[in-house]
């Protein structure tokens, strides 16, 4: 599936097709707007419609926990929340199978670069909620020297779920909230978040 | 045969936390195994010393997130001591059943997490889960919180009692009890279960006490040492309890210990709470103490946690501790698993590490 309207792929293909339309319009004489279809406006109409809503629906979240949200993670997948009716259940092992990564837990600087590593491991549309107060700003940790304080410093981040931990309800909730901006339906959909923070760059040689 | 390296995590779905094991495999035994830790490592000890002492819980609960009451507990007796404060007789009992329920929460997810791990996938998982919740919504009514209750004040609890602590304690221990019961009959008579417990990662007497292993893992090699029963703190010494231990030592006997545990600890509960005086008096000094004056000794406390006996040392000052330094039992059990799986399957690795009930946050610290 390829993610954004390329230009040089379909230059061509636009040129042609176009022209056969405008030959066929030609041909049978029947001025109508409707027909005057571009390959453009068409392939832009499937990845805001049908793409979207395909993917908003379809969320597999990444069976990856680091610390005390990770319990929590765990019991987002239990007997009390049935968050399958969502489709959010299927934890998959290997993050090439994922769409959502939820990063639980406080991030070391020696964990920096495996979970760099697993965000650049999934396919393409890729997600990243930070799921508490240590993956959000460094939590109650944030004096510590070992601590990335936020993992938005690291990967673009697209909801934020704040607690220490946050309830299960308050994940639910986030994922809700990412099919929502998936699907297009929440202003600025497009954006994610990274830091502007003098430390990142820092964090990034680590 | 040729010897392969295989490294294993630092995140893999099957390390408890975030663990990194670089095994030598001779076909599929292992002939060698290190294990790397540190990666979650935040200077719990250090940031500790440069906070008031009921600044600390909130750092202490996170050491060990399935069990957050446990060091809690020890950290504020610890300064209890330190500033020379009494204990209320009611919050005593109030604190033996609050930590008796973390127990048997902490135990049910070792159950529902080692069934995962052995292969027995997801039913047990949300059977013990369920009976977790219950624990935990009881457990959110006596403290406000969900899964980290900062509900420890030195002399007592943060808050009073509900009123109906007693009648819900007492149903909680029957519900408990009726459910646990039924759990012997997916897990215990269960041919998966059996094969990939019993025999594996057996540890004799001799090896358990050189290890340094303490609580379910040590009692399991059939040595009877709990220190609830040996230095009774609180009101243990007043409560009827058995300490259940094994001569066996293999993953089964480990697993069977907590097993017999819940229902130890649903004994403790029932008698501490027709024990408890019924006036209710349970509410501590508030958060802020300011000026208290320690005592100049150094401190040593220990209890016994869920996972195994927690020892703490602390250097008190006026405010804030000088020094302190937290020996936790996991350190030492994830120490032993370096000797315990040589010689066993590669398959058999995570199975061993279950039983040992490991804790990452609280290795690392």
């Amino acid at each position: 599936m390829y993610e954004e309207h390329d230009p040089e792929r379909f230059a061509n293909a636009e040129k042609e097709m176009t022209k056969m339309l405008q030959d066929s319009l030609k041909k049978r004489k029947t001025p109508t707007n409707t027909m005057f279809l571009r390959l453009s406006d068409f392939s832009k109409a499937v990845s805001s419609g049908v793409v979207k809503w395909s993917r908003s629906n379809s969320m597999w979240p990444m069976l990856f926990g680091l610390a005390c949200c990770a319990i929590e993670l765990m019991d987002f997948g239990a007997a009390r929340i049935d968050a399958e009716r969502k489709g959010y259940l299927l934890f998959r092992g290997t993050p090439r199978q994922c769409d959502v990564m939820i990063v639980a837990g406080w991030v070391t600087k020696s964990m920096v670069p495996r979970v760099k590593r697993l965000y650049e491991q999934m396919a393409s549309p890729k997600y990243v909620v930070a799921y508490g107060e240590c993956a959000t700003a460094g939590g109650p940790w944030y004096e510590s020297y070992n601590i990335v304080k936020g993992i938005d410093q690291v990967l673009p981040v697209d909801v934020y779920a704040v607690g220490c931990p946050p309830k299960p309800e308050n994940l639910f909730a986030a994922l809700m909230k990412l099919q929502e901006k998936v699907g297009g339906k929440v202003a600025g959909s497009e954006e994610r978040t990274i830091a502007e923070n003098p430390r990142r760059a820092e964090n990034e040689r680590v | 045969m040729p010897v392969m390296r295989i490294n294993v995590g630092p995140i893999h779905p099957s390390t408890h936390g975030v663990l990194r094991l670089l095994v030598d495999v001779d076909g599929d035994t292992i002939e060698n195994m290190t294990c790397h830790i540190g990666f979650l490592h935040r200077g719990v000890e250090k940031l500790m010393e440069n906070r008031m002492y009921m600044q600390s819980p909130s750092y202490t609960e996170k050491l060990d997130y399935v069990a957050p009451l446990g060091w809690d507990d020890l950290y504020v007796h610890t300064v209890e001591l330190a500033l020379q404060k009494e204990v209320k007789e009611t919050a005593k009992y109030a604190r033996v059943i609050i930590m008796e329920f973390q127990r048997i929460a902490s135990h049910l997810f070792f159950i529902g997490a080692l069934c995962n791990d052995v292969g027995q996938m997801f039913t047990m998982f949300m059977w013990a889960f369920r009976e977790r919740d219950a624990v935990l919504k009881f457990l959110e009514d006596v403290s406000g919180s969900r899964m980290f209750y900062v509900n420890m004040r030195v002399g007592g609890l943060m808050r009073p009692l509900p009123d109906d602590f007693y009648d819900r304690a007492y149903k909680l221990t029957e519900y408990i009890a009726y459910k646990v019961k039924g759990y012997k009959d997916v897990i215990d008579d269960n041919s998966i279960f059996m094969e990939r417990t019993k025999g594996i990662g057996t540890i004799s007497k001799k090896e358990a006490i050189d290890f340094g292993l303490s609580g379910p893992n040590l009692r399991a090699s059939g040595v009877e040492y709990d220190v609830r029963k040996k230095y009774p703190y609180y009101a243990y010494d007043k409560l009827k309890f058995k300490v259940p231990t094994s001569n066996i030592g293999d993953g089964y006997a480990r697993y069977k210990m907590r097993y017999e545990e819940i229902f130890e600890s649903i004994k403790i509960i029932r008698q501490a709470l027709d024990k408890m005086p019924k006036d209710n008096d349970v509410v501590g000094f508030p958060i802020k103490l300011i000026g208290p004056e320690a005592k100049p000794d150094i401190v040593i406390n220990h209890h016994e946690l869920p996972r195994g006996e927690g020892i703490i040392y602390m250097v008190p000052d006026k405010q804030k501790p000088y020094r302190i330094r937290l020996r936790s039992p996991v350190f030492i059990s994830l120490s032993a698993l370096e000797h315990i799986c040589k010689g066993a399957k590669f398959a058999d690795l995570f199975s061993i590490a279950g039983t040992l009930d490991v804790v990452m946050a609280e290795v690392d610290r």
